[in-house]
């Protein structure tokens, strides 16, 4: 019987280790574009970051932390309405992640301290409960 | 081979301690799940605080000193002709503004004495502003006082007798200089006061008794100017548009 454990037991973690890495080649590679484009934002060089942060999306459109950081570097560029489209994407993707929410609040602050209109930018549900760093 | 080699220990270790590796693959997960945070500044526009479309050209009126103050210390009387000599340095680098030059100030206002009273005239401001063709006339007053108190420093020494480090203190006397500045917008066309705020500022020295004395008797111009040059530099960065760090949050 412990025999039979034992056998499934390593049948069921090189099933896991297997799905791993069939679908790792992608995702190695969105991660390699993501922290190289953190570095060259982080060096302020923000269009090249534009550009990879665009190739993670276009290899996965669904990539909510590529969209969030387009939205950084979009905004840091002073493309304003970009940057509001990208956090929104973001935020819809993963809505519960503080970070692309306060970003995008943010965002919207500066908007309208800088005499923007930012009445047709829509709100986020329960964005009062945010935590401020300010 | 390798891998049927890290399965076999892995397998080994998991049937001896079931707890161990339970524990272990909760904290991987946890570790896994967490998305780690990389903060950066960028930046970001500021407007100018007043409509720099209606107010792109200034007149600055040499600055008053509040005679009312008894602490107002001892200055000498073109200190207040300095600031206002500073901010039109400061504003005529700026791009949306002209300032009248300090030159043609002084021609122009040959045989008046700007008095503190003016502060609170607008229509004479206004009609000032008039002659010097401007939209608007910069003018203030300013008010610079020591305050010295003593105080001591807590630090240590070396002890050749003890062998060792020990407590010990210093007393010294602590001078403050404190400048107010205070700045006014008048609105030519309106005879209205469009910007009024007070910048203070601050420096302080240590002094034993006998540097103390001295300083009580030395000139001040020099520490008054660089407050004034810092206090004038935070009206022109409000007044201006300038760029300014915020911090965003990217996701690995």
């Amino acid at each position: 019987m412990l025999r039979y454990i034992q056998l499934a037991s390593i049948a069921i973690i090189g099933c896991l280790i297997l799905s791993g890495c069939a679908g790792s080649r992608d995702a190695t590679q969105t991660e390699a574009y993501n922290r190289f484009a953190i570095k060259a934002a982080q060096a302020q060089l923000w269009n090249e970051a534009v550009f990879r942060w665009k190739q993670v999306i276009n290899i996965d459109p669904e990539d909510s932390k590529a969209h969030n950081n387009l939205g950084v570097a979009y905004e840091a560029l002073g493309n304003m309405d970009e940057a509001i489209a990208s956090y929104q994407r973001a935020a819809e993707l993963e809505p519960n992640n503080k970070y692309y929410r306060l970003n995008y609040r943010r965002c919207r602050i500066h908007l309208r301290r800088s005499g923007g209109n930012d009445t047709d930018v829509p709100q986020l549900e329960d964005e009062e409960e945010l935590p401020s760093t300010e | 081979m390798q891998i049927a080699k890290f399965l076999t220990a892995s397998f080994r270790f998991a049937s001896g301690n079931g707890e161990k590796l339970g524990i272990l693959l909760v904290v991987l997960t946890l570790f896994g799940c967490s998305s780690a945070v990389t903060r950066v500044s960028i930046p970001v526009k500021v407007q100018s605080e007043i409509d720099i479309t209606r107010y792109s050209n200034f007149a600055v009126l040499p600055f008053v000193s509040e005679k009312q103050v008894e602490r107002n210390e001892k200055l000498p009387p073109e200190i207040g002709e300095e600031i206002a000599s500073i901010l039109r340095r400061g504003l005529a680098r700026q791009k949306h503004f002209e300032v009248v030059s300090t030159p043609e100030t002084t021609r122009l206002l040959t045989g008046e004495t700007i008095e503190e009273d003016w502060l609170s005239d607008t229509k004479q401001l206004s009609e000032l502003g008039d002659y010097f063709e401007v939209k608007a006339v910069i003018i203030g007053s300013f008010r610079f006082y020591a305050d010295s108190r003593p105080r001591r420093y807590y630090g240590e020494r070396y002890s050749v007798r003890r062998q060792r480090y020990v407590m010990d203190y210093q007393d010294y006397m602590q001078k403050t200089y404190l400048l107010s500045l205070r700045v006014i917008i008048v609105d030519v066309e309106t005879e209205q006061i469009v910007w009024d705020e007070s910048y203070r500022r601050s420096t302080a020295e240590a002094h034993t008794i006998g540097s103390f004395i001295f300083s009580q008797v030395g000139p001040q111009a020099n520490t008054i100017r660089e407050l004034g040059r810092r206090a004038v530099s935070e009206f022109t960065r409000q007044i201006s548009p300038h760029y300014e760090s915020e911090d965003r949050y990217l996701v690995n």
